[in-house]
């Protein structure tokens, strides 16, 4: 496995499609990401951004063509909390359970022990709230937990919508901060988000989709600064509506 | 499959709501015992077969009832809460994450069934000594509720679950399940007596030793068929959390 990793892409999407019913969510949208990267996946509300990454992580089944992390589908990855963190939604929690119990769950069931569990809640700076029920947290807490949860396993690769929201602007800076060192150690991002300033300082790469295909795929580089990202997102999205 | 049985379990260990819907059947058991104990003429309460069929009717179908609730809660609070991604992000062998529930429910189901019966012979006892009413029911009939009450419960906890797994919807399953159990099956009783001895919950009331019309009399065979309907229940659960997006 770990020749694996270190030779295949960590994401390979090929002419993915997904419908429902007689609505496209995603068409034929490919796209690679290579390790040590940071990707931005942009795109307006129903763009297919959430519809890909649960593709991606075998949530939904694609309609046709493929998601691979490191070659292959999510669901035959052997230990996939080793290989892949991932935050989707900010309100996964149980409202009753303690932010340590959610962890120690995930932690029972991916088979990694619970002092993995402290490591991770004090990464995030959530061990004085960790006995806490989850619904007496902030949004910016439940994020961070989510953080933790996905940073369980050690994965190489992170997969995260929208992370930012509810963060304040110190938990702005430090997860900008996590994902580079990630990103610096070898580890592979995945990041879909409406912060277009924000993004513009994190990642490496832009993935712009709009009405579920792929409009730009370009190196952060390529855009002046985050006005110059807004405007061209601004100006795509906006020609391929009207 | 281990690992995925010892996250089940701390989940069930890690919220209250369980023992907050084992409390309530406890509490709604005892009540119900008793109204019947200081409620009915003395002369409908003297006689064994009279005793017990109150204890049955109470303890084993308010059993089977709450047991269904519990193995319908092991899924639909992951639906409801979000928790089902973590747990099939972490196991996407969904199968597995389904096979390991159905062991928490049954566990969980006998124990319900278990309690319920017992509470319904507690408060039997109780309201019956207190009114001085002597007690008929002998101690093997006890024993004989108590089993039929924990295999009825497990089963009847897998068949909730399964129920919750196609519905995914908690309020759904929930009202569906009472519906079933509490209208439906007591309309097939009345009006189909031979349809309602083939029931989930008329087999269930077989296996507590129920002696109605509407019943089986063989407690192998009403075993073998709500084995039958668990089974069948877990084999559809389990496609359908497996075939269907998590969304």
């Amino acid at each position: 496995m770990m020749a694996t990793l270190a030779t295949t892409a960590p994401v390979v999407v090929d002419r993915l499609t997904k419908t429902y019913g007689a609505t496209s969510a995603v068409t034929d949208l490919s796209f690679t990401l290579s390790a040590g990267s940071i990707t931005g996946f942009l795109g307006p509300n129903g763009a297919g951004k959430s519809t890909t990454l649960r593709v991606l992580l075998g949530l939904a089944a694609p309609t046709s063509g493929t998601a691979l992390v490191f070659g292959r589908p999510y669901a035959a990855l052997p230990s996939p909390s080793a290989v892949v963190g991932a935050i989707l939604e900010s309100n996964d929690f149980h409202p009753a359970r303690s932010g340590r119990a959610h962890l120690r769950m995930l932690a029972l069931a991916a088979g990694i022990g619970w002092d993995r569990v402290e490591e991770v809640l004090a990464q995030v700076d959530l061990t004085g709230a960790a006995q806490r029920p989850v619904r007496t947290y902030s949004l910016g807490m439940r994020q961070r937990l989510g953080l933790a949860a996905a940073s369980l396993g050690r994965p190489s690769l992170l997969v995260l919508d929208e992370p930012a929201n509810g963060l304040d602007p110190a938990g702005v800076r430090w997860l900008r901060d996590a994902l580079t060192d990630f990103a610096a150690s070898g580890g592979t991002v995945l990041l879909s988000s409406h912060i277009l300033a924000e993004v513009s300082k994190t990642v490496d790469r832009v993935l712009i989709v709009h009405r579920g295909r792929l409009l730009v795929d370009a190196a952060i580089d390529e855009f002046s600064d985050s006005s110059d990202l807004e405007a061209t997102y601004l100006r795509l999205t906006a020609e391929v509506t009207s | 499959m281990i690992a995925q049985l010892r996250s089940e379990v701390y989940k069930w260990l890690t919220t209250r709501t369980h023992i907050g819907v084992l409390v309530s059947m406890v509490v709604l058991i005892m009540a119900a015992v008793l109204v019947h104990a200081f409620g009915l003429p003395v002369a409908r309460l003297q006689t064994d077969d009279q005793q017990y069929g109150i204890l049955l009717d109470v303890g084993a179908n308010i059993g089977a009832l709450f047991s269904a609730l519990l193995g319908a809660l092991c899924i639909t609070s992951e639906f409801r809460t979000g928790t089902i991604r973590p747990t099939v992000l972490v196991r996407p062998r969904r199968p597995r994450v389904f096979a390991a529930k159905v062991v928490c429910s049954l566990a969980a189901g006998a124990i319900a069934g278990v309690l319920a019966a017992g509470s319904a012979v507690a408060g039997g006892w109780l309201g019956l000594t207190i009114r001085g009413v002597s007690v008929q029911v002998a101690t093997g009939e006890v024993g004989r509720l108590l089993v039929g009450a924990l295999v009825g419960g497990a089963l009847w906890a897998a068949l909730g679950l399964a129920v919750g797994a196609i519905a995914r919807s908690q309020v759904p399953t929930v009202v569906g399940l009472v519906v079933w159990l509490l209208f439906v099956e007591n309309l097939l009783a009345g009006d189909l007596p031979t349809a309602h001895q083939y029931t989930p919950g008329g087999l269930a009331q077989a296996l507590a030793g129920s002696t109605r019309d509407a019943v089986l009399t063989s407690v192998p065979l009403a075993a073998t068929l709500l084995l039958a309907y668990a089974a069948a229940g877990a084999l559809l659960g389990a496609a359908a959390l497996s075939r269907r997006d998590v969304s």
